[in-house]
């Protein structure tokens, strides 16, 4: 249910070459893709980084659920600098830490660990986003 | 709150205090009362990447200079510490179990591994470098480690 059609932007960082941003990647996807494609959209931090007013657009008018693969926190620190609200930043690692037989490895194809970690991501996201979608007042630009 | 030697390598600054001896590896040893305490480099902590998990060998292990005294798992490998003198763990750092991020927050202080009761460390820290040398060796390091980047 999402009446008032509102959205969450979820936000992924870069992290090329490196498992922990694929890891972020492939969660942003399946989130936006598959667990909840009516009440979320995909933001690429690449656009955020260029000035893309479209896609700072999206991210001032609608909260941010970013995703981190490392503590540089650029996807959170972009959304930020682009005059965006994050809800809720999420680090990879902090969920591989609270599931450690999920170890990632690979990078342009993840190992089964790290698909099962980028699927804990997704989950922990999508509940994120059904809160913020529940809450009824507008998002808090503070 | 120790002095620091430092330096700049490419974007990354990289410290060594100066009121411990090292490792050529990048293993510390700092005289504590009479027991030594270890943990790794700034440039250790830096190269290895976030930590995930530390694990300290338990207390009462025997080690020997060069035996694992604790593993480090990172973003981007595994890290074997190896102890820099010989003696018998006496207590691991509690703060490895619930948050290891500590090494790379505070790699001299907080983010220390164990505490060791020496066996001969009159005899093990004249094999460590003192912190000037391993400056040295360190920053050889980094800036090799640079011309991959």
């Amino acid at each position: 249910m999402n009446p008032a059609g509102r959205k969450v932007m979820v936000v992924p960082c870069s992290g090329i070459g490196k498992t922990y941003g694929t890891v972020s990647r492939e969660a942003a996807y399946e989130v936006t893709e598959d667990r909840r494609p009516g009440t979320t959209d995909l933001v690429a931090l690449s656009l955020l980084v260029l000035g893309d007013e479209d896609a700072r657009a999206r991210v001032r008018a609608h909260p941010a659920v970013t995703i981190d693969g490392c503590k540089l926190a650029c996807a959170a620190k972009m959304v930020r600098e682009s005059g965006g609200h994050v809800a809720q930043d999420i680090a990879v690692l902090d969920v591989y830490r609270r599931n450690r037989e999920l170890k990632p490895q690979g990078i342009a194809e993840l190992n089964e660990g790290g698909q099962q970690l980028a699927h804990a991501v997704a989950a922990e996201i999508a509940a994120i986003v059904d809160d913020l979608i529940s809450r009824e007042e507008a998002p808090d630009h503070a | 709150m120790p002095d620091f030697l430092e330096t700049t390598v490419d974007k990354f600054i990289f410290k060594v205090a100066t009121d411990r001896l090292y490792t050529p590896e990048g293993v510390w040893a700092l005289e504590d009362g009479d027991r030594i305490r270890v943990g790794v480099t700034d440039l250790v902590q830096q190269r290895s990447g976030d930590v995930a998990f530390a694990e300290v060998k338990a207390a009462g292990t025997v080690v020997a200079t060069g035996d694992e005294v604790a593993s480090i798992e990172t973003i981007k490998t595994n890290v074997a510490v190896p102890s820099p003198i010989g003696g018998a763990i006496a207590e691991a750092n509690p703060a490895m179990e619930l948050t290891p991020e500590v090494i790379n927050q505070d790699p001299y202080g907080e983010g220390w591994l164990a505490f060791i009761d020496p066996s001969d460390w009159a005899t093990d820290r004249g094999a460590l470098l003192d912190p000037q040398a391993y400056f040295v060796v360190m920053k050889a390091e980094a800036e090799e480690e640079a011309k991959k980047l």
